[in-house]
């Protein structure tokens, strides 16, 4: 029985052989080159990149790296964040601040956690990565921060907001350092703030919510939501809509029925911008709130004069205020002209810099690094920066912020 | 609140059916499922946005609008063409679904395109048709939908129109109908597949004007979720059938409204009633609302 | 003699090599810097099971099924509630089968009477409302927030006393499963259902009327490739120990789908090279791209990859027997 399911492909080809004309002959010759050719095509591939890879790394660069979706649905985000990044680590090569040179290496997950964990893998083999920025999503952070772990490597993630990241840090299961980090703060803070202003400051009473279904989107909603009921509001709905999707008239219409008093919205500014343009349209005018993933020039240019009187919290204080953000934005500016900064690209700055504050401290051996960052007090665009024992910034400062005349504003108390 | 929702379902499924159109054509003849498409929707919305570039420095005016839409449905289709010539007609000798995975290609190449050499940032739209509200009983409608909503019959009936009435037209029918004998006719049918083609992409390439004019904004990644909905609209009107692709774009469209607007947290589960939806007529009518029932023959 | 020999013939040497090269791989590098190799290969795996799992719905029986991944995600949020819940690897694994081929069977029974592309977007539209349904359903999946929640664990596999926790024993895993799989098909393709899946894909009137029951034997091939997607769910689950409903959108259907068109219709070898550059290449790309500006065009490349294999090799990569004939006689 076996052998004959090995006689078979031989005898197969006998009988074809026997029994095919000259032509069709041709193309079973052509069959076995094709297959050969493919044969032959991997294996030089294969030695090809094996070649490539073995070409030792002899010189005495230090990496930071830099994995954020690079293309795909969220490319135009980790595009700024890796913007950034790269002009952080550019500055600090043009001060001369080290004698070796820097180099910032991204990498392309594209908000796909398999990829995240791929590419983690990648980056922990080169031993001369000494910290990555990133992920931006914490569906890619948290899976990827395992892998972090194993190689103790220092994680400084500058946008993702999942509670999880950092607390499992704290968890049973863990073992190794505590090597992540994050600059951006969870969203437990935005939500309440936000919710307080509302309901305390502006003494809004009947609020619809809706969020993004990301955990930063739909976190921020439900934080909201839990401080807006405990300060006495209620809380008329507490909708979902889809990334990539753009027509909200269904749902703003049905809004626009129950008359709220506000609208808040846990999401990013693409979405945002949408739902007050289209809300604009439909006549919906209750002011509408939003977090600091929407505070950003893109809002405006989306939402046009509709964005006109919303408000928007963000952690810290807005960056075009701080003194010594002003660089930042200038350099910004100037390496890419025309690109608008983007919500997070500022942490990724600041990530960076904080890095390499650690890094100029106790040079590039990655356990130190580690220890480092846990005791870093850094001043820079995003105020002061500490971290907490989970790895979680303990900058808890929230502004709000609101759209006059077609640029964000401070709201004072 | 019931009749702005039918307005807002009928502009999203007038989008839906100019993009179903393109699907539905193309597969009558060819029977194969155009998977870039949706970036030719995309394309096109970019291709309004430079032509609109190019015409402000004209001026104003109904006149700029129709160049617009003009040099978008022209690119659009030629687009469409070339994408035919190209990836589809070597491979039209092959099984049926190879040339389903050239198309998957090309739509990858189409947006990492764009991404990489237009813009990776999400481009506002000029507002080239100002809206103005018409107060019409208890709601507001936005003239900005009621032309949407116009611009698309139009486009629609014309094409009925044309199919119908022209010699192209009819050359097209009887391509669908059977390919092999039409060609015996003396049709040449390279040439009416790739009439087919650019009609196809210049519909997508005005609802891609449409699309941009409407929600202010354009981005690289706009082409799939749309392209999804309006192939479902497709083959939940009768794929094939060029009213089918019509009707199955505005039941799509006003399903999805009236589900995202009635239903407790509709707007998270609107994507699967109107999945239920299409399952659901389909296992009752199998090809669909409008489709014929082809009979096999043995 | 003349069997000995038939037995060392180029071809079985080949597969002898190959896999002995895939067996030896993971000691001989996983110390050294390429040692992320070991997980590329890993996630090849995986698909290369998926995709041999669809081979029976889509290469051999004809069914065009674009809803796919939606089984793969039963399994892997089947076996990461069940871990999160205390359960090991194996029960998991049995739990997460039984659910998908249930789930399955369900779709199967109404819809398999459709035709064609009415077929692939209704399992489209089954793909995505899983997808959906699992993304809203907060109390049980945590949604978007994915799985494990925040103080939950999904625990290493436990199999038979050992416990899997590095790429390379994963690898491992994978390769057994998937040999297992080949094994199968080979095994199935060559008896009376594999002819009789390949004569509905042929012509579903003409196998009807000689005797074959049609409705029956579609639903196996569904129900069979269930079952294999809710393995490979089941062991992502346990490996990458975390879930969310974004790893498994409709674009990973489409993936599969041309794995096995592109590949080589019904054709285990072809299936499998499929996988392996279909899968490979975004890693590959990675890989030498890194840190250069052209990492950006890494799917732009794969895209152009897609198309040119195509027009160069229509029939498939590894066209299987039938198809080679077909191709003759043109």
């Amino acid at each position: 029985m076996g052998g004959l399911a090995y006689a078979k492909p031989g005898l197969r080809i006998c009988i074809i052989l026997s029994s095919v004309t000259q032509r069709q002959r041709g193309f079973l010759r052509e069959e076995i080159m094709a297959k050969r050719g493919i044969l032959f095509f991997s294996c030089t591939l294969l030695a090809g990149l094996l070649f490539l890879c073995a070409c030792a790394d002899k010189s005495n660069v230090v990496r930071v790296a830099v994995a954020v979706p690079l293309t795909g649905d969220m490319g135009t985000e980790g595009q700024g964040v890796r913007r950034a990044v790269e002009l952080a680590v550019e500055l600090a090569n043009e001060s001369h601040r080290f004698s070796y040179p820097i180099e910032a290496r991204a990498f392309d997950d594209r908000a796909d956690p398999k990829e995240a964990v791929s590419v983690a893998n990648i980056i922990v083999s080169d031993p001369k990565t000494i910290a990555v920025i990133g992920h931006y999503n914490s569906g890619c952070s948290i899976p990827a921060s395992q892998v972090y772990n194993r190689a103790n490597l220092a994680m400084v993630s500058p946008a993702s907001t999942n509670p999880k990241l950092t607390q499992q840090q704290l968890e049973s299961g863990w073992s190794g350092p505590r090597n992540i980090f994050r600059v951006v703060p969870t969203d437990d803070v935005q939500g309440s703030f936000a919710a307080d202003f509302v309901a305390k400051k502006l003494k809004l009473r009947r609020v619809a919510i809706i969020h993004d279904k990301t955990p930063y989107g739909q976190g921020l909603a439900e934080q909201f939501r839990d401080r807006f009921l405990s300060d006495g509001g209620s809380v008329l709905s507490f909708d979902g809509i889809v990334i990539g999707d753009r027509d909200f008239k269904a749902l703003l219409t049905r809004l626009n029925s129950i008359k709220p008093d506000g609208i808040y919205f846990g999401g990013l500014y693409m979405e945002a911008g949408l739902l007050l343009r289209q809300a604009k349209e439909l006549g919906l005018r209750a002011p509408f709130f939003s977090g600091d993933g929407s505070k950003t020039d893109e809002l405006i240019k989306v939402a046009g004069p509709a964005a006109e009187g919303s408000y928007f919290s963000i952690t810290g204080i807005p960056v075009e205020y701080l003194a010594t953000a002003k660089p930042f934005l200038e350099k910004y500016n100037q390496k890419y002209p025309g690109v608008s900064v983007k919500p997070f690209d500022h942490f990724g700055y600041e990530a960076t810099n904080i890095v390499l504050d650690a890094l100029a401290k106790v040079g590039s051996d990655r356990g130190k690094i580690i220890e480092e960052l846990r005791k870093t007090r850094y001043s820079g665009v995003l105020g002061v920066t500490e971290f907490d024992e989970k790895g979680d910034t303990k900058n808890k400062i929230v502004t709000m912020t609101q759209v006059r005349n077609g640029e964000f504003s401070i709201v004072t108390n | 609140m019931f009749s702005q929702q039918l307005v807002n379902g009928l502009v999203l499924g007038s989008i839906y059916s100019l993009i179903a159109l393109g699907y539905t054509l193309v597969y009558g003849i060819l029977m194969m499922i155009n998977f870039a498409h949706s970036e030719v929707f995309m394309v096109g919305a970019f291709l309004g946005l430079g032509a609109c570039a190019l015409f402000g420095h004209v001026g104003g005016g109904w006149v700029s609008v129709v160049g617009v839409f003009v040099l978008a449905m022209a690119g659009g289709g030629l687009l469409g063409v070339l994408i035919e010539r190209l990836a589809y007609r070597p491979l039209r000798h092959a099984m049926r679904l190879i040339p389903l995975i050239s198309a998957i290609g090309v739509s990858i190449m189409l947006s990492n395109s764009v991404f990489l050499w237009i813009s990776n940032q999400s481009l506002p739209f000029p507002q080239i048709i100002a809206g103005h509200p018409i107060a019409l009983g208890n709601f507001e409608l936005n003239s900005l939908q009621l032309l949407i909503f116009t611009i698309s019959i139009v486009l629609m009936i014309g094409l009925s129109l044309f199919i119908k009435h022209s010699k192209v037209g009819k050359a097209m029918r009887a391509c669908a109908d059977d390919i092999a004998t039409a060609g015996l006719m003396g049709i040449n049918a390279n040439k009416i597949i790739a009439i087919t083609f650019l009609i196809g992409g210049a519909l997508a390439a005005a609802a891609g004007v449409l699309n941009g004019v409407y929600y202010g904004t354009i981005k690289y990644n706009i082409g799939f979720l749309v392209g999804v909905k309006a192939f479902t609209a497709a083959v939940l009107g009768g794929i094939g059938n060029i009213a089918g692709a019509v009707l199955g774009g505005f039941v799509l469209g006003i399903i999805e409204v009236m589900a995202a607007g009635y239903l407790p947290d509709g707007n998270q589960w609107k994507d699967v009633v109107a999945f239920v939806v299409l399952i659901g007529v389909l296992l009752l009518r199998p090809s669909g609302l409008l489709g014929e029932k082809i009979a096999e023959k043995v | 003699m003349k069997k000995l020999l038939k037995k060392f013939s180029p071809q079985n040497i080949l597969k002898g090599l190959l896999l002995g090269a895939l067996l030896l791989l993971p000691l001989l590098i996983q110390n050294g810097p390429y040692a992320y190799y070991i997980r590329s290969l890993g996630l090849i795996g995986l698909y290369a099971l998926l995709a041999l799992g669809l081979n029976f719905t889509l290469g051999y029986a004809g069914l065009f099924d674009l809803g796919y991944i939606a089984f793969y995600a039963i399994g892997a949020y089947t076996a990461a509630l069940a871990s999160i819940h205390g359960w090991g690897f194996l029960p998991a694994a049995f739990c997460a089968v039984v659910l998908a081929v249930a789930v399955r069977f369900l779709e199967g029974i109404p819809i398999l009477r459709l035709r064609g592309d009415y077929l692939a977007i209704v399992t489209m539209g089954f793909g995505e409302i899983t997808r959906l349904v699992l993304n809203n359903l907060d109390s049980l999946t945590n949604g978007p927030k994915g799985l494990p929640r925040v103080g939950e664990n999904i625990y290493p596999a436990r199999l038979l006393g050992f416990t899997l926790t590095t790429n390379t024993h994963y690898y491992y895993l994978i390769l057994i499963l998937v040999l297992l799989a080949v094994v199968i098909s080979y095994r199935l393709e060559h008896s009376r259902l594999g002819r009789a899946w390949v004569a509905i894909r042929e012509d579903e009137l003409a196998a009807e009327l000689s005797g074959i029951p049609v409705a029956k034997m579609k639903l196996l091939a569904f129900v069979i490739s269930g079952g294999f997607a809710a393995i490979g769910g089941c062991v992502f689950a346990f490996w990458e120990r975390f879930v969310t409903p974004e790893s498994f959108v409709f674009w990973e259907s489409v993936l599969i789908v041309a794995m096995i068109v592109a590949g080589g219709m019904g054709s285990i070898g072809g299936v499998l090279l499929g996988a392996l550059i279909l899968g490979g290449i975004p890693q590959i790309l990675q890989v030498v791209l890194v840190g250069s500006r052209w990492i950006d065009y890494r799917y732009f490349f794969f895209g152009l990859i897609l198309v040119l294999t195509v027009m160069f090799r229509p029939q498939g990569l590894l066209p299987s027997q039938r198809r080679k004939t077909e191709m003759l006689g043109e």
